[in-house]
């Protein structure tokens, strides 16, 4: 027996290594690489003198960093529970569907999401350009004044969270619609013999059953919208990238344009300790409210 | 001798071998010239490499101008991943040098070359040059002019008897043209790239140099009246927004639609984008067009200008061979001489024998607007200027809200010397 | 229930089907909106007003980034990268997920623990260090730089140990019995009760490497190595105005995974709802 535990750990050992090596060399020495710069003022490639906190002193007065913190969690805002109330209210139009046509509806939903963000961006500049776009057309036959959509402070942070939205709903509503699916027709049934009304049925039945999948699609989207990047990137070309900063494209700006790699890694610090608070919260509020249910 | 030491042998000789059968140099080449003036490069560079069969070869590639080609720039360079040869803009010179992204042209560079600083115009050597060493081979000086639509501005009955714009000396002056054309039923009269701060830097600094004004005096920036000056500048245009003389949000390749598709009667813009117009004439897509040296909208003409040049990365970690070197050499020489077709992409060529040529005199439009390289203002020689610099980004960033009615000059020049001052 | 109220959820139910049916169309207005401009030529696509359909349809843009752009390396780039990396990951992931659900050894939960917070670790805060990790292993510009911070995906190995769990023990007894080795477990046994869960991770895999923007964008610094998705908006070769132009390479770049999906799209939705943690 114990030469048996022994031949499983070696085994195991030779099953788990090359992940192991993978994850020390591409997670944890990066980790710990980034920490340790932030105190110090390196480039981005080569090293610098020791600091200390002086780069995480500077956050707190620098404007940007703080356009960035700003726009970030208004990105947030704007996607995580719109884009969770969409993409539900989606997939409950689409699984009252049936058979091919379900199949093409939900194709048509759920493109997008297949496509690369490049290719996303490429396409919605073009269809909300000023000058030639054709939701500026669609605006003139309505008679209102054009929007400069993408140039403008104001409508940035919303158009880029709509097309966010367009872009990734698809995964969602797949989730919601396994969730919808699991939940078994007798269910539905009982509550049609009791004369249930369609808000009643949903209230009772669809969202208590739901919530396990509504609160996974709910975090999935929380922690991928505060690690926003490539959309808000490639808007902003030719444009206004300061005024459209974002943390992730705070690290990228310092470090990469400006070879400034002590100063990027205390923002890179600062968005990876964030991301982990707020995914440990959430977690755990998210178990609180399923459980009061 | 020993089998391994046998095999290193073979292996040297039919490596050297392999290089002598194919001694073609083949030259990594990055450049930025995404406008009209990339097809003239093109060419260039095709007529280069048929020059050199066999001997050189130029691999090309035209990337984003701007912040993503230098920040490409700099982290290749840093992990010796960097092109051969690229193109640089000489107000960033400083910037670079700080940054160890270049390496020195030297003494025997130029003499190899047949190049030196008697070919070049003094202003045009000391941009590319810091304590005495020379860091780029000057191609061309390019400023922004204002094209124009002959034909709207004829039908407004702005057009003087020379076949240029009327209004052209003051402020007043040309902003009633830009009105006439309005009244007249064009939708912009003036196109400008309003979406795009970093662009407009070029059309504001002329306008802040029009006044005497400069950015930085002694290592402070907009210090004294230089602030107002700034906020001068922003109000003009500012205030031909407010009057819908000028089309706002516009990014750059709209501006050039709108001027191209005539919606636009005049626009701002470098003279790199000469050849797109001579081209659309030419398959005859174009009205009657001209450009001219900007107009005076303050005390005196000046035009912001800046050169092209070409430069040598550092590639950190990485030696350029002397084959390497003799071949890019060979090409910034043989591109500096042949810089007149270069003159067909709007540019002032930097080399002075090609612009003491007859044939460069002759040459449209460039003549209508050689006026104003006596009036030609040039950035900040500081490695905080240049495009993509620190001033260049801090600055741009508060023109797009200002030009578009969003946010008040004065503010915008507040928080503008707030930031510099900061760096 | 009565008729009445029969016929009314009747009506409601319709009026929301239809509705679903016309957001659906209008979704995906932007996608026949970037391919018709793709297919028309660039005075048309300009013009002051709206038009559903090419006046003068044309090729012309799809010849001239197939034949004068970088194109053709950038999906060469592409393929291998993605491939490359799922290869890797799902390798990788198997042999793992199979140590966690099959065998006992020392450090078990730790590595559980450190697979399940690794969920955490926002990797686009890691650029700097992967840039320099990459540049120090000499593998900026090169394929292997390109997969290397994308070869983990620990949401695989959780899936692979969830689905050895539920092969039943006897299956393993059986083999243990036999004295086979592990690796022969492996991959006679618990490999093949599983390949529609391989193969369905595999395409999630590709499809998410395929798609990756920030990574690629920051590791390639030569035009000729980029992957497409990279490529398409960094490279300018359009001069003048070339909006179709730009449309025809974004409709290539997103072709092939979109082909993809609408030819498999059940097990691609399925390799999707697996791949949040849900079996489908």
């Amino acid at each position: 027996m114990l030469t048996n535990r022994r031949k499983d750990a070696l085994v195991a050992a030779v099953l788990v290594a090359p992940f192991l090596a993978i994850y020390l060399l591409v997670f944890v020495w990066p980790t710990i690489q980034m920490f340790g710069i932030s105190f110090t003022d390196a480039p981005l490639i080569g090293s610098g003198e020791w600091v200390g906190l002086d780069n995480y002193a500077r956050l707190d007065s620098d404007p940007r960093f703080r356009t960035a913190a700003w726009n970030t969690a208004y990105f947030v805002l704007l996607t995580v529970l719109p884009g969770t109330i969409i993409a539900l209210l989606i997939s409950l139009g689409v699984s009252r569907l049936k058979g091919r046509l379900q199949a093409a509806i939900l194709a048509l939903f759920f493109l997008p999401y297949i496509l690369p963000v490049s290719v996303v961006y490429l396409i919605w500049d073009w269809v909300l350009n000023f000058q030639f776009g054709i939701s500026m057309h669609i605006l003139d036959l309505l008679g209102l004044e054009r929007i400069p959509i993408t140039k403008s402070r104001e409508w940035f942070m919303p158009a880029v969270g709509i097309v966010t939205i367009w872009w990734t709903a698809g995964f969602s509503i797949l989730l919601f619609l396994a969730g919808l699916r699991s939940i078994p027709v007798e269910i539905y049934e009982a509550a049609a013999l009791d004369n249930a009304g369609r808000w009643t049925t949903f209230r009772r039945i669809t969202w208590p059953l739901l919530w396990p999948v509504t609160s996974l699609v709910f975090t999935i989207q929380l922690i991928a919208q505060l690690k926003i990047f490539d959309q808000v990137y490639l808007f902003s070309q030719g444009g206004r990238p300061n005024d459209n900063m974002v943390l992730v494209y705070y690290v990228f700006q310092r470090a990469f344009q400006q070879d400034q790699g002590g100063r990027a890694a205390a923002v890179a610090v600062t968005l990876f300790v964030l991301v982990v608070v707020v995914s440990v919260l959430q977690f755990q509020l998210l178990r609180l409210a399923g459980g009061r249910k | 001798m020993t089998i391994s030491g046998l095999l290193k042998s073979a292996i040297v000789a039919t490596i050297g071998f392999a290089g002598v059968a194919r001694a073609e140099e083949t030259v990594v080449w990055w450049d930025f010239l995404g406008g009209g003036d990339g097809v003239r490069m093109k060419k260039l560079i095709e007529d280069f490499n048929a020059a050199h069969a066999g001997q050189i070869k130029i691999d090309a590639t035209t990337l984003e101008w701007g912040t993503p080609f230098y920040a490409k720039v700099q982290t290749s360079a840093a992990v010796g991943e960097a092109p051969d040869i690229m193109t640089y803009h000489a107000s960033r010179i400083p910037l670079a040098v700080q940054q160890g992204v270049l390496q020195e042209i030297t003494a025997e560079d130029w003499a190899a070359m047949g190049l030196g600083q008697g070919d070049f115009a003094p202003a045009t050597w000391d941009a590319v040059s810091i304590d005495g060493k020379q860091y780029a081979v000057p191609l061309d000086t390019h400023p922004i002019v204002l094209y124009y639509n002959k034909d709207l501005l004829e039908a407004a009955g702005m057009l003087d008897e020379t076949g240029k714009p009327k209004g052209m000396d003051s402020r007043e002056g040309f902003t009633a043209t830009l009105q006439a054309l309005k009244d007249n039923g064009v939708k912009f009269p003036l196109g400008s790239v309003t979406a795009d701060g970093n662009f407009m830097f070029r059309t504001i600094y002329s306008l802040v140099g029009q006044q005497n004004g400069e950015l930085m005096t002694d290592g402070e920036f907009l210090a004294g009246d230089n602030g107002d000056k700034l906020a001068n500048a922003l109000g003009v245009l500012s205030e031909w927004t407010t009057a819908g003389l000028q089309s706002t949000y516009t990014d750059y390749p709209a501006t050039v639609a709108l001027f191209t598709s005539g919606e636009a009667a005049m626009m701002i813009n470098g003279v790199w984008e000469v050849p797109t117009m001579t081209d659309l004439n030419a398959q005859g897509k174009l009205f009657n067009w001209g450009a001219v040296e900007l107009p005076v909208i303050f005390d005196k003409p000046a035009t912001y200008a800046d050169s092209h040049a070409f430069a040598l990365p550092l590639n950190q970690g990485k030696e350029m061979t002397p084959e390497k070197r003799a071949a890019v050499l060979e090409i910034m020489s043989w591109m500096s001489k042949n810089s007149l077709f270069w003159a067909t992409a709007g540019h002032i060529p930097a080399n002075g024998t090609v612009t003491a040529s007859p044939e460069y005199a002759a040459m449209e439009p460039n003549a209508t607007y050689s006026t104003l390289t006596a009036n030609m203002i040039f950035d900040p020689k500081t490695p905080l200027a240049g495009v993509a610099g620190p001033i260049f980004d801090v600055m741009s960033t508060y023109f797009v809200p200002t030009l578009n009615g969003e946010m008040d000059p004065a503010e915008a020049v507040e928080s503008i010397k707030e930031e510099l001052n900061a760096l | 229930m009565t008729a009445t109220g029969i016929r009314r959820a009747n009506f409601w139910g319709g009026v929301i089907t239809a509705l679903t049916i016309l957001m659906a169309l209008i979704w995906a207005f932007p996608l026949y909106w970037g391919v018709i401009s793709s297919l028309k030529p660039e005075d048309e696509v300009v013009r002051p007003y709206i038009e559903l359909w090419p006046e003068n349809l044309t090729f012309q843009h799809y010849v001239h980034a197939l034949t004068a752009t970088q194109i053709g390396a950038w999906y060469v780039n592409s393929i291998a990268v993605a491939v490359g990396v799922t290869v890797i990951t799902i390798v990788t992931s198997m042999l793992c997920g199979y140590a966690l659900s099959q065998l006992q050894f020392p450090g078990r939960k730790l590595l559980w623990w450190l697979i399940l917070a690794s969920f955490m670790v926002p990797t686009q805060a890691l650029i700097i260090n992967h840039f320099v990790l990459t540049s120090q292993l000499g593998l900026i510009n090169t394929w292997a730089g390109i997969m290397l911070p994308q070869l983990i995906h620990p949401v695989i190995i959780i899936v692979y140990k969830q689905f050895f769990d539920q092969v039943p023990h006897d299956f393993r007894e059986a083999a243990v019995m036999d004295n086979a080795g592990e690796f022969r477990i492996l991959f006679r046994v618990y490999l093949p009760m599983n390949w529609g869960v391989t193969t369905a991770l595999s395409i999630v895999c590709f499809i998410w490497t395929w798609n990756a923007f920030l990574w690629p964008f920051l590791s390639v610094t030569r035009t000729e190595m980029m992957t497409i998705t990279v490529g398409i908006t960094q490279v300018n070769d359009a001069f003048g105005v070339y909006y179709a132009r730009e449309l025809a390479a974004a409709v290539l770049a997103g072709l092939p995974v979109a082909l993809a999906y609408l030819l498999f799209q059940r097990r691609v939705t399925e390799a999707i709802t697996l791949s949040a943690g849900i079996k489908g």
